[in-house]
């Protein structure tokens, strides 16, 4: 993409030594002149505040009275904003009462059936073992709240993210303009949506459902988008060429042959959909969230565990059954008669099975039927805390004084404008001008948002949980790649640790390692690390197998493979596992400000708690410019090295 | 049981769809949300006191006069903006809060009114352990904080004493009395309370010192042996500059907050909730079986409404008594 600075730099045969000209020494020098600039001016540098007409933050506690004032009276809102919010709180409350209505059999009955039909019968012995566990966890009214929330926000998801993506593939125009609303919707951290939507849509599920909407359609657009691009250009040609309008074009062709891809599209949606509905009970959401975050206030680690348990299976049972539908293996089956024939006994069979439970009065699941693993969940957590308490203790240790504070000290305590050389002299280095632009203006953003301080404290967490993460990340994924059956086995570990709430997973952070910095960077590794491992692991095993026996029958050792032949020819997706686990970081920075990392990520949380919009928003856009950072940084070093 | 239910809630459900209909043909205000007349929703907010009314006042509301009662979810200030837009209909146990009720109550928009005192007293403090009053008596002083400040470094609050901070959602004044009185201490904030109690509980078991932010009444004094940190009395005023505040905190009478159509339209429920009023020890009674027995709310709710008829008939309407 640039072919400035440092650009092939190996081919001119009259520059400098190429070890001067490699990206990596150059980098390192840019490090190099950060320390030494630090040494010199090491003080306070405050970034400049503005002048207070211009100062973003009260700016936003301004529009925040504005609104608290005209809320009922403006026509913004009440030919507006309330539309949506009444509807949308309305919606997920129809929702809720039809499967209210259903009874739990006949949502049984009916989920159950459904997933047989579209993803076979293993799919649907999964998805009865989700309802059964709703129902023995004693959570079964809370995961209907939380299914009718996720219908209705994903169903809304779609209805904007489809056809966008739709617009997107098929105007280059539209796509470039629509990317970086996206990339920024992406970036900002699902718990700094939820306040200025508590604000424009009211509390509870109006708030939540638009939260949780616009936090999961961008995969939609893009893939969808992605989609439609890819469908083959001679399909394409030969419609046209038969005078077909663009209309037919599109429901004829593009859209059939997309569909595969936009399913998986819908399948993305669906698991942002889910990961946001647990967030969102911070704003009056219901449901298995709710249960979640009831039971850490009475610091009941099993409890919490039952919660996110229902949330994964729901998680994993909606994946599986989008992933099915996507690929069509058992549903085109059979001809349109037996088809409806079939739905029609569904619906009749779920009709009857809640019937029989009103006559029966089970109606609600029976109290009586219900188990408890918190006890013993409770009892192991403490015995892994006496255990491992003072080793990890030590590690926590070692972490704040020799790396997290030093960090810190070094961005902090660095005059600003060198910190922000030094971002833009690393992006000249990675990436070009571009990058440098991008990365020079992203940390400038943080300062005139008012931040700086915040935001260099949070870079330093971010980037040593990032490393940590990879360091890890790699290590497991090389050993994955090597050893079927541990990757057969680490499989599922890895999916539940995808789709489990972090906060389920903060108290026993902070049993383990205190409050402070490190369980939250503890619980920010567990959160991004499925990801590292799964590309890491997916790039050694793409390594050409010519390569490998090439370098075998040279007599080589498994050591001398691995370092000099599977790690490099997966760089580019090891690089890309880079980008990846710094951006699952970025997101864990609000939920690591709740176990006491502080920083940005507590100008969110407390932002959120005491109404003060200026500080939650400023915070929120702040983690979205060391985002675009990060990535803008990461992705030319992998794009230039791939 | 018959199908009459079932039915009843159908008829329900068009009704409330026909609702729908008629609210989208003119101007919305918030306070259209679909919203069952037999449902009452409550504010609930984090700590388990809060809840431990919360669940007895559902209870009541469910057993005694066939309602439903929700319990959403939300931090203090969010549940005032919730009342305001109509998403709630009460707060049952309110901590002050003089700002927002000049924004919403009758001085301001008039969403929202007082709803007299629930009968429980609040106090927010500063509290370490037992423990460490023996070993180092007079430690729970202005003086003997400022003596034994480096007593409470850790590696978070670095060479300086770390205080504790609770829930970020939480009424404080803590740097305000750092700096009033010159103290050697950095506030460490927690995040959530689950992740204070947490570390609380731990350093109390290995003996070690720890101060912080938290209040009565709360279930954990029936577990931990806590003593809290004397500074001057409240006086009125003396917390009007939140960056210099030379006293304790106040102590509230706890107060409800009533959505203000749901004070007027009045009804049984409101009925109950606005005769409702216990002590602290029915709060921590209630709370303890939360908490500590790890029951259900509604369980810990029945179990205390069993025990405790002369307590609660009272609050029962006379209409609806059995």
């Amino acid at each position: 993409m640039s072919t400035a600075f440092g650009a092939a730099p190996t081919i001119r045969a009259d520059g400098p030594p190429t070890w001067l000209t490699s990206r990596w020494t150059q980098a390192l020098l840019v490090l190099a002149a950060l320390l030494a600039g630090f040494a010199v001016l090491r003080g306070e540098h405050a970034f400049p505040a503005l002048p207070e007409p211009f100062q973003i933050g009260p700016f936003f506690d301004r529009v925040y009275d504005w609104v608290v004032a005209n809320r009922n009276t403006s026509p913004l809102f009440l030919y507006g904003f309330n539309y949506l919010s009444v509807g949308l709180g309305s919606a997920v409350i129809l929702v809720n009462q039809v499967l209210t209505l259903l009874t739990w059999p006949g949502v049984t009955v009916l989920g159950t059936f459904t997933a047989w039909r579209v993803a076979g019968p293993r799919t649907a012995a999964l998805v009865l073992a989700a309802f059964a566990v709703f129902g023995l966890t004693g959570l079964w009214s809370e995961a209907m709240t939380t299914l009718a929330l996720i219908i209705t926000s994903v169903l809304l998801a779609l209805l904007i993210g489809i056809p966008l993506g739709i617009l997107a593939g098929r105007n280059e125009g539209f796509d470039a303009a629509i990317r970086p609303v996206l990339n920024f919707l992406q970036i900002m951290p699902a718990f700094a949506y939820l306040m200025p939507m508590l604000l424009l849509f009211g509390i509870g599920n109006p708030a939540a459902a638009v939260a949780t909407t616009v936090y999961a359609f961008p995969p939609a657009v893009r893939i969808t988008a992605l989609a439609i691009r890819n469908v083959d250009k001679g399909a394409v040609e030969a419609t046209t060429s038969l005078g077909s309008t663009s209309w037919q074009l599109l429901t004829k062709v593009q859209l059939p042959l997309a569909r595969r891809t936009i399913m998986l599209g819908v399948n993305q949606t669906i698991m942002l959909a889910v990961s946001m509905v647990v967030i969102a009970s911070v704003i009056g959401a219901g449901g298995l969230g709710d249960a979640i975050y009831q039971a850490l206030n009475k610091v009941n680690v099993g409890q919490a565990f039952e919660a996110g348990l229902a949330i994964v299976l729901m998680a994993i049972a909606l994946d599986r059954v989008t992933a099915a539908a996507g690929n069509r293996e058992y549903a085109s089956g059979g001809s349109p008669v037996p088809r409806l024939a079939m739905t029609a006994a569904a619906v009749l069979a779920a009709v009857a099975a809640s019937v029989l439970a009103r006559l029966a009065g089970v109606a609600d699941w029976p109290r009586e039927w219900t188990l408890s693993a918190a006890g013993p969940i409770n009892a192991f957590n403490d015995a892994v805390q006496d255990l491992f308490g003072d080793a990890t203790a030590a590690v926590g240790e070692f972490l704040l004084g020799w790396v997290l504070d030093p960090l810190r000290t070094l961005l902090t305590d660095s005059p600003w404008w060198l910190v922000l050389l030094a971002a833009a002299a690393l992006g000249l280095v990675l990436g070009g001008w571009r990058t440098a632009l991008v990365a020079g203006l992203s940390l400038l953003g943080t300062g005139l948002l008012g931040v700086w301080g915040l935001s260099m404290d949070t870079l330093s967490q971010v980037l040593v949980a990032a490393l940590v993460t990879v360091a890890l990340g790699v290590v497991v994924g090389v050993l994955a790649a090597r050893g079927d059956t541990f990757s057969r086995i680490l499989r599922p570990i890895l999916d539940a640790m995808q789709t489990l709430p972090p906060f389920v997973y903060l108290i026993p952070a902070v049993a383990l390692f205190g409050i402070g910095r490190v369980p939250a960077l503890a619980a920010a590794v567990v959160f991004a690390l499925p990801p590292v491992i799964r590309l890491v692991e997916d790039g050694i095993r793409g390594v050409p197998p010519e390569s490998v026996e090439a370098t075998t029958s040279l007599g080589s050792t498994s050591w001398q493979l691995l370092t000099k032949v599977r790690l490099p020819l997966a760089r580019s997706s090891i690089l890309l596992a880079v980008n990846q686990g710094i951006m699952m970081v970025l997101a864990m920075v609000v939920i690591g400000a709740l176990v006491g990392a502080g920083a940005l990520g507590y100008g969110v949380v407390f932002g959120l708690a005491q109404n003060q919009l200026g500080l939650g928003l400023t915070s929120g856009l702040a983690i979205v410019c060391l985002g675009v950072l990060l990535d803008r940084l990461t992705q030319s070093a992998a794009r230039r090295t791939g | 049981m018959s199908t009459t239910p079932g039915a009843g809630r159908a008829a329900k459900a068009a009704a409330l769809l026909m609702a729908l209909l008629m609210t989208t043909s003119c101007a919305v205000r918030t306070t259209s949300i679909l919203r069952d007349p037999d449902t009452v929703r409550i504010a609930l907010n984090a700590w388990v006191g809060y809840e431990a009314s919360a669940a007895v006042v559902q209870y009541l509301l469910e057993e005694e006069l066939g309602y439903q009662a929700q319990l959403v979810q939300l931090d203090e200030q969010p549940s005032w903006q919730a009342l305001d837009q109509g998403a709630i209909d009460v707060i049952l146990e309110n901590w002050g809060h003089q700002d927002l009720m000049d924004t919403y109550g009758p001085g301001g928009n008039g969403t929202v009114v007082d709803g007299g005192p629930n009968g429980n007293t609040g106090h927010i403090g500063w509290y370490m352990p037992a423990y460490l009053v023996e070993e180092y008596p007079g430690v729970n002083t202005v003086e003997g904080l400022k003596e034994h400040a480096d007593l409470f470094r850790t590696p978070e609050s670095g060479d300086q004493g770390e205080f504790l901070s609770g829930a970020p959602g939480f009424v404080t004044q803590d740097q305000g009395m750092i700096d009033h009185f010159g103290l050697d201490f950095q506030i460490v904030y927690a995040g959530s309370e689950a992740a204070q109690i947490t570390e609380v509980r731990n350093r109390y078991a290995d003996g070690e010192p720890v101060l912080f932010y938290f209040y009565e009444p709360q279930w954990l004094f029936e577990e931990l042996d806590l003593v809290r940190v004397e500074f001057p009395e409240y006086t009125e005023g003396c917390d009007a500059d939140l960056e210099d505040v030379g006293c304790d905190y106040p102590r509230y009478d706890l107060n409800k907050i009533y959505r203000e159509d749901f004070a007027e339209e009045g009804g049984p429920a409101y009925e109950l909730v606005d005769a409702w009023e216990w002590t602290n020890a029915d709060q921590n009674a209630v709370a303890r079986l939360i908490a500590d027995e790890g029951l259900d709310r509604d369980e810990a709710a029945a179990r205390w409404v069993a025990d405790n008829p002369d307590v609660w008939r009272p609050w029962i309407p006379e209409t609806d008594r059995a």
